[in-house]
């Protein structure tokens, strides 16, 4: 019986998209898109539009960048942290904007939204809800599990202060959660 | 809550998300409006590439040819593995065999492109006279 051809590994298909294959590139957007587009759900406070729009972009932009990807990580990681960026960006731009900065006092009241550590859906709210800033420097720390510096990097910010969004952020969710007198 | 428990909360929302619809359409048309310029920087930064090998190149085969004296008409053949047995020419011979990698290489994705191909010829030129320059020396 013959062989059975071996599956592409991941750098052959990126060589390929890298040479112009739009199918090759497609195959590597069904791999990843599922993990990036969760990763910037979350940093769009689970604003789907926001989120779609983010994706389409970071895929773009990987197209244009591949040439430079020098396989010292994997295509997984490299579309993750290119499309987290892009969300970045989004965010340091937006909170520029001072209107569109959310205060304190437009948090959801926890009497409206009662805590239930069971569902996810009222935690997604309850991040959603965060400041732009606050709710980048948690859901990075707490959910992705990056480190201040790193954050801080790609926020443009020194570690002190993402420990201090951190710490501004965690209060935030607890007050919204019901969790904090 | 502790600080145990929030984070095992955060961290269970680390999944991955589907779209709800099908976005490669979308990023499909946007890269309608990429490849050209893709192409075109690759192609700008390879010969980049080969110019600046190209003009080392010449520099080192200029060093060769004060080093040796006037040359004989002699036919060698081509080839970019080739040491000189004179020290003085290893660096030209060097530069001239990496200069002729990646002008072939170039060539590859522009076949038939008349600037590449006039650089090459001149390199393997450059290649034969100091082949000739080294029988002399020696």
């Amino acid at each position: 019986m013959p062989a059975l051809a071996a599956e592409p590994s991941d750098a052959d298909i990126v060589r390929a998209a890298a040479a112009g294959d739009r199918r090759a590139f497609e195959k590597l957007y069904r791999l990843h898109v599922d993990k990036v587009y969760g990763a910037v759900l979350r940093l769009a406070g689970f604003d789907h539009a926001r989120a779609e729009d983010f994706v389409q972009e970071s895929f773009v932009r990987a197209w244009q960048k591949l040439d430079t990807f020098r396989h010292d990580s994997s295509f997984g990681t490299w579309i993750y942290r290119l499309a987290v960026n892009t969300a970045l960006m989004a965010i340091r731009a937006r909170n520029a904007d001072p209107v569109s900065i959310v205060d304190d006092e437009h948090l959801p009241d926890a009497a409206d939204n009662p805590f239930c550590p069971a569902e996810r859906d009222e935690l997604e709210r309850a991040i959603a809800a965060l400041p732009p800033r606050a709710r980048a420097v948690l859901v990075l720390h707490d959910v992705e599990g990056w480190k201040h510096e790193e954050i801080g990097n790609e926020l443009g910010m020194a570690v002190g202060s993402s420990k201090a969004q951190l710490h501004r952020a965690r209060s935030l969710l607890k007050r919204a959660l019901g969790d904090t007198p | 809550m502790n600080e145990f428990e929030h984070l095992r909360q955060m961290r269970s929302l680390r999944t991955p998300v589907a779209p709800s619809r099908d976005l490669w359409a979308g990023i499909d048309e946007r890269l309608d409006e990429t490849p050209a310029t893709r192409s075109r920087h690759l192609w700008t930064r390879r010969l980049a590439v080969a110019a600046a090998i190209f003009g080392v190149a010449i520099f080192s085969g200029s060093i060769a040819l004060r080093l040796a004296s006037p040359p004989e008409s002699t036919n060698v053949a081509s080839n970019t593995r080739w040491k000189p047995d004179d020290p003085r020419l290893t660096g030209a011979a060097v530069e001239l065999a990496t200069a002729h990698s990646e002008l072939t290489q170039a060539m590859q994705d522009a076949p038939d492109s008349p600037a590449l191909r006039r650089i090459l010829d001149r390199t393997q030129r450059q290649q034969e006279r100091l082949r000739q320059l080294d029988r002399q020396a020696g």
